[in-house]
């Protein structure tokens, strides 16, 4: 949190693709530094300190993966992976080997720069999490543990509000489906996605809108879930 | 000859053979023996249309030891000693191997012309994945490279709103080529078998949510009605598979129905299945097979323009054939066209206990 302007560490061994990120970055005004493989990006990671990496998960001389679990070893800053989509196991295991977020490639600079964004603020939260949730048209306190749907109380049950805290806990960015039932209903209950499935549409029938086009309970298929918040991303 | 491949031929024989000589011996005396022997020369055509050479000649030979045995004089001997006889084993002999030869030569003709209809058939269809590559991936890059060359060469002389129509259309052709390129590799991917199926228990309205995210420029001109009733049971399925089979209904439907129409998808339980349909109300589906319309690199209206290469219902299809589903296309009764896949519904997985002290 030293320096005004963010740095952004970009291990991906593609010129093209760095050349664009680099420009689409620096114009945002983030600071960039890049690097072309995967050892050389765990080693700039250690001397440049940056606020954020953005690694690919194919590079040539070693597995996207074990860059994050080496960066990880050490610091907690957040790490979103490039990913491409036929990849989806990949990118499961690097988010639970602690990547924040991903992108697939092919993908649009607005969508990375949102991720980008949504994962510096959770940084600069530095895991405290926000309390109070604000939907389209209903509140959530989960200090308090109230919600409010229009002026009028909802009730919530108690699973559902450590369902929303944990990804509260990561606003704005990707939870995997194992992480969820590890933290909500424990590490013996890691595979039963059906669970999520149950409760999430509990919560979406109680806060959301219209339960099946949601603007904050986001589904990512295959992946997780994503908590999105007014006045983020 | 192969005896491990025709061993049921050789059966055959032996109880062909056992067959006629029992049947002569109700005969004799009361026919010629040149009628017995044509007993046996039906064995061994038969045989011989029905099986292989060997076992066509074994039942040549074995119908000249047994007519000689049992009914050529000196019955009980091998010992002939009307030489008409020989004559006749002789013509059974030939017989035989004349027409198990005729029947060999007509199969292996049958084979060859098969094997040239399923090289004709993968020539068609490769004739048919370059034509629709060079005009599917080739449009894409000719825009591409025209607007960014454009913008890279006289961006200075253009004013900032064709500079951004520029790099705008740079976006969505590259979007729409990846999709393409998707598709070709997923199909490749379902033809080989070269997908694992990670299933998982998923609601079909989340599924469902990620479609309607993914389309929504592409639904926008149309009107879309949702029928999911809110108690569908859970599905074991691969969620990303499924959103792409029913991402593949909802793309074709707005592709070829005009703009402003209702396109509706709804959802039912019938049975031990769940019936999921995408149905329009455009011009409807074009006279004949339906079947076809599920064939690879079958496009919906021949000009084809922004029609893509012809995959979308091909890999729904096999995805929901992965899946133990079946996918198949309906007319609708006021004229459009309803396109439907089923997933099997397997018994509910055990509920969450909602914790109660807290």
């Amino acid at each position: 949190m030293s320096e005004a302007r963010p740095t952004i560490l970009i291990v991906e061994d593609e010129g093209e693709i760095r050349r664009f990120l680099r420009t689409a970055l620096s114009a945002e005004g983030y600071q960039v530094v890049e690097s072309g493989s995967a050892r050389r990006g765990a080693v700039d990671a250690g001397t440049h300190k940056p606020d954020l990496a953005i690694i690919d998960l194919a590079l040539p001389d070693l597995d996207g993966v074990e860059v994050i679990r080496r960066i990880r070893a050490w610091s907690p800053m957040p790490i979103i992976v490039l990913s491409a989509r036929v990849h989806e196991q990949s990118k499961i295991e690097a988010l639970d080997a602690g990547a924040d977020d991903y992108v697939t490639k092919p993908f649009g600079v607005g969508e990375l720069l949102a991720r980008v964004r949504a994962a510096l603020r959770h940084a600069a939260r530095s895991g405290a999490g926000t309390h109070l949730l604000q939907f389209e048209n209903a509140t959530i306190d989960l200090h308090k543990r109230s919600a409010t749907r229009e002026g009028q109380a909802v009730h919530l049950t108690p699973i559902e509000f450590r369902l929303l805290a944990c990804l509260a806990k990561h606003l704005g960015m990707v939870v995997t489906h194992r992480q969820l039932l590890t933290e909500v209903w424990g590490p013996t209950h890691d595979r039963d996605t059906h669970y999520l499935r149950i409760y999430m549409k509990q919560l979406r029938e109680k806060l959301e809108r219209d339960p099946v086009r949601p603007r904050h309970l986001i589904t990512e298929t295959g992946v997780g879930y994503r908590l999105v918040v007014d006045g983020e991303s | 000859m192969n005896l491990k491949r025709d061993w049921p031929g050789y059966l055959w024989a032996v109880g062909a053979t056992t067959a006629c000589t029992l049947v002569g011996l109700e005969m004799i005396g009361r026919f010629d023996l040149v009628n017995i022997a044509m007993v046996y020369m039906l064995a061994v055509v038969v045989i011989a249309l029905r099986f292989s050479r060997g076992p066509a000649v074994a039942t040549s030979v074995l119908s000249v030891a047994a007519f000689d045995l049992a009914f050529v004089p000196p019955r009980g001997t091998f010992t002939v000693h009307d030489v008409q006889y020989l004559l006749t084993f002789a013509i059974m002999l030939a017989v035989g191997l004349v027409i198990s030869h005729l029947v060999d030569k007509i199969r292996s003709q049958a084979a060859a012309r098969a094997a040239l209809e399923i090289e004709t058939e993968t020539e068609r269809i490769r004739s048919a994945l370059l034509a629709s590559i060079s005009h599917d991936l080739r449009t894409p890059l000719a825009v591409m490279s025209g607007a960014s060359s454009t913008l890279a060469e006289r961006g200075e002389r253009l004013s900032p709103d064709e500079r951004a129509a520029l790099a705008k259309s740079v976006f969505t052709q590259s979007v729409e080529m990846s999709q393409h390129v998707a598709n070709v590799l997923q199909m490749a991917r379902l033809e080989t078998g070269d997908i694992k199926l990670e299933r998982d228990w998923v609601a079909l309205t989340e599924i469902t949510s990620s479609v309607l995210e993914r389309l929504s420029e592409r639904l926008a001109e149309h009107r879309l009605l949702l029928d999911l009733p809110s108690d569908l049971p859970l599905v074991r399925v691969n969620a990303s598979l499924i959103e792409q089979a029913l991402g593949n209904l909802l793309e074709n439907a707005t592709k070829h129905t005009p703009a402003g129409t209702v396109v509706r998808l709804r959802a039912r339980r019938e049975g031990d299945e769940l019936v999921v349909s995408v149905e329009d109300f455009g011009p409807g589906l074009p006279p004949g097979d339906l079947e076809r319309l599920f064939a690879k690199f079958q496009r919906g209206s021949a000009e084809g323009s922004g029609g893509g290469i012809g995959l979308g219902l091909a890999i729904c299809r096999a995805i929901v054939r992965l899946h133990g589903g079946r996918a198949w296309a309906e007319r609708m009764p006021a004229g459009g066209a309803a396109f439907r896949f089923t997933l099997p519904i397997e018994k509910a997985p055990p509920l969450p206990p909602e914790s109660p002290n807290e």
